[in-house]
């Protein structure tokens, strides 16, 4: 008896992409023959689009501030939700049991079921910005290549998630119950149902332990310039370090067979994998990323006294550094002829402002940042005077919420980008400007609130 | 198939356990081309383990197990490829047809075409773009064999193929695998019909308590055992006691079962069952009585299970309830 018989055979490597395509089609075509996936993987997803436009239907453009939180939603469903529902149902049925008889390579097999929820995920968002798009005017991304990278990497996160809920769990009663557990603690404490600047401080900490957060700020670079501590790369960085965790524990965990319960193995297995999101939360901490965020319009006045203990100073640049210099405390009357004329047409500079402190804060801070940026050889001691200057001109209360602000809304107020008055002609990038401009606000803070001493 | 090549399934001292519980301890088995081997046992004897094993879909505590000489812990996919396994009919998705699931199959096996082929060999050609879900019983055992004889494989492994069946659908099943082992093939089945092993099996192995208790074919199962043929009877009176004890003192006739005498029915076991029916005739004639009814029924595999497990055989129905 030969079994080659059958006449044609293709090569491994062929084979392995043929039951790679032909399991990404089959997968695709059953999941488009069940009403309730179809409602679950699209129709779910435009009811939240309505939703989330009549939740934050004062946006200007519209949605484009929510975007990034709306699009991890849907791909936090479809990817950590319906897909460990869809494996358990069929490994429920035997049919993974009867794929681990093929004499195929299991990565084809588990690789096509992963690339077709990805065409479902991606079809998801396609038609959720397709439809903001044209009912609301919601702008399309920016930057699409941000926004690719940013919607790959959440989807391949996600997607490990999922392939872990799948291994842990014995049925599909169970699957909900651990989707759960992931789905509810990153929508409501992880910023991605509920705005980040709404929640309390410790939350806010607590979601820089969960990739929804990091997944809601590089999709939302995708569509804007998003200013604060945790930028882009780091976002990106976070997603994939979690991602390559539960991808590597839920591929190595995959279970073929309804009859093998999870274990210590498997238990064990989650507790690595968590231990890469506490390790990204962690390394967020450590460098500063987790400074609580205010909503927008937030007046400066009301900043609190434990929204400003609750900012931390860890690694910012040194005050020798190249960046932020910060020189020691100057001697007076100054000897520099050109500090001391700075120092004496500062009132005049921001007298347009001196109906408001936080205005003028922010002005005095981005004079000091326009120094930096523009690498005036005294850099350091143009920052010391702006300081001096503050301190003596500001009480220390207001000074604090003013520093503050910069800190926790970078993007809000206005920024000077040049100084002609005091010298300073050459036009400075204003994003570069309110990027570097929080961490002179955070060495002035640091200061005052006693967290950072003088060299 | 040449004479030298290896069994198509080997199992040298195959041992599983669950925890400290043993569920094979230590079983020997091959299957050879052209042949079909049956393994029988009660639920829990341990058939399932046996079948997940030789697949790899379990790894054993001791023992090598070969697929055409190939080992299958150690090259689980090269050895599969020589196999076609059905052991849960219902392993399919619910809205797949069965051209999709064929279709497949055979891609997977790196075979372009010959789904058409096996819905017609199958009489599946009117269910062939219907969803698995409005399948019949026997529809989706058919397709179930359909997948596992699809890329043409030298051993068939079959997990109780047949239950659920009627009659019909059973026989065309039983001549699809006579045709796998009259073209040179090896199957490797499960049931839970003594019947249906004993009519279709070359060879059948007794599985009690996850260990081999005999292998061999049916009638030599059966002659192992030394069970009696059974004869049954019924007279238009009742017989007298000394009647009853000379019969069953008789040569190599036993009398059974004290309260068929009230009802009037009466059975015998005897290995000789031309003389115990000779001296029964004799006997009634002398008594001036009649007989009502006979039937003789040769020993069987059920005869022979019970006495080598020392346990009556159990349908799955009857396990189930």
């Amino acid at each position: 008896m030969d079994n080659l018989r059958g006449g044609r055979r293709m090569t491994t490597a062929r084979l392995f992409l043929a039951v790679l395509l032909r399991q990404t089609a089959l997968t695709l075509r059953l999941n488009f023959r069940t009403p309730l996936a179809v409602t679950y993987g699209y129709l779910l997803p435009v009811v939240f689009l309505f939703a989330f436009a009549g939740i934050f239907r004062t946006g200007r453009p519209p949605l484009l501030a929510e975007i990034g939180q709306l699009l991890t939603i849907t791909i936090l469903g479809s990817a950590a939700l319906g897909l460990p529902t869809a494996l358990v149902a069929e490994r429920e049925r035997g049919v993974w049991r009867r794929y681990r008889l093929l004499p195929v390579s299991p990565a084809a097999l588990v690789g096509g079921a992963l690339v077709a929820r990805f065409v479902i995920v991606a079809g998801a968002v396609a038609l959720q910005l397709a439809l903001a798009h044209v009912v609301f005017g919601t702008p399309w991304p920016e930057n699409p290549a941000v926004f690719a990278a940013a919607f790959f990497g959440t989807t391949f996160a996600f997607l490990g998630i999922g392939l872990l809920i799948a291994a842990l769990a014995d049925g599909v009663p169970a699957v909900q119950a651990l989707g759960q557990c992931v789905f509810l603690p990153m929508i409501l404490l992880g910023g991605v149902g509920v705005p980040l600047a709404v929640l309390p401080g410790w939350a806010q900490r607590l979601a820089g332990f969960m990739p929804g957060r990091y997944a809601v700020t590089a999709l939302q670079h995708g569509f804007e310039t998003v200013r604060g501590p945790i930028g882009l790369g780091f976002a990106l960085a976070a997603i994939a370090v979690v991602g390559a965790a539960v991808t590597a524990i839920g591929l190595l965990l995959f279970r073929w067979d309804n009859s093998f319960r999870a274990g210590r193995r498997e238990y064990f297995g989650t507790a690595v994998a968590l231990v890469a999101w506490v390790g990204v939360g962690l390394c967020a901490a450590g460098t500063g990323r987790l400074q609580p965020t205010l909503p927008p319009g937030h007046e400066w006045r009301e900043i609190t006294d434990a929204q400003i203990a609750a900012i931390t100073y860890e690694n910012l640049p040194g005050d020798d550094e190249l960046v932020t210099r910060l020189a020691p405390p100057l001697a007076r009357p100054l000897t520099s002829a050109r500090l001391a004329a700075i120092d004496e047409r500062l009132p005049a500079w921001v007298a347009a402002e001196a109906n408001n402190s936080g205005e003028v804060i922010r002005h005095l801070v981005g004079l000091a940042t326009i120094a930096d940026l523009a690498q005036d050889p005294q850099e350091g001691e143009i920052a010391r005077l702006v300081f001096d200057y503050l301190r003596a001109t500001l009480p220390e209360p207001q000074l604090r919420r003013g520093l503050a602000w910069i800190v926790l809304r970078p993007d809000d107020g206005t920024m000077p980008t040049s100084a002609p008055a005091l010298g300073f002609r050459r036009e400075i990038d204003e994003n570069a400007l309110r990027n570097r401009a929080p961490l002179y606000a955070q060495k002035f803070l640091g200061r005052l609130t006693g967290q950072l001493r003088e060299r | 198939m040449s004479a030298s090549s290896p069994p198509l399934a080997c199992i040298r001292g195959l041992v599983k356990r669950y925890g400290a519980t043993p569920a094979v301890a230590g079983i020997d088995l091959a299957v050879h081309a052209g042949e079909i081997v049956g393994l029988l046992g009660q639920n829990g004897a341990g058939k399932t383990t046996v079948f997940e094993c030789l697949l790899g879909l379990r790894t054993a505590d001791a023992g090598e197990i070969l697929l055409g000489g190939i080992p299958v812990r150690q090259h689980p996919r090269a050895a599969l490829r020589s196999v076609g396994a059905q052991l849960q009919p219902s392993a399919l998705q619910d809205k797949i047809t069965p051209r999709e699931a064929l279709s497949f199959h055979l891609a997977v096996h790196g075979i372009r075409a010959g789904a058409d082929e096996l819905l017609a060999r199958f009489d599946l050609v009117e269910k062939a773009d219907a969803r698995f879900e409005t399948l019949s019983t026997g529809q989706r055992q058919r397709l179930a064999l359909a997948l596992a004889l699809a890329h043409r494989p030298a051993l068939l492994v079959l997990d109780e193929p047949t239950t659920g069946l009627d009659p019909q659908t059973r026989r065309a099943l039983h001549e699809i695998l006579r045709a796998h082992r009259a073209s040179g093939g090896g199957v490797f089945l499960s049931t839970h019909d003594l019947d249906e092993a004993e009519r279709l099996c070359d060879r059948v192995a007794i599985l009690h308590r996850g260990r081999l208790l005999a292998i061999d074919s049916p009638s030599a199962l059966i002659a192992r055992a030394g069970e009696a043929t059974r004869i049954a009877f019924r007279t238009a009176r009742l017989l007298p006691p000394e009647a009853l004890a000379a019969l069953a003192a008789s040569r190599g006739a036993a009398r059974e079962g004290g309260d068929s005498v009230a009802s009037g029915s009466y059975e015998l076991r005897t290995t000789n069952p031309t003389n115990a029916l000779a001296m029964l005739s004799r006997m009634v004639e002398a008594e001036a009585n009649s007989l009502t009814q006979l039937q003789l029924t040769p020993p069987s595999l059920e005869d022979a299970f019970v006495a080598l497990t020392g346990e009556q055989w159990t349908t799955s129905a009857e396990a189930a309830a």
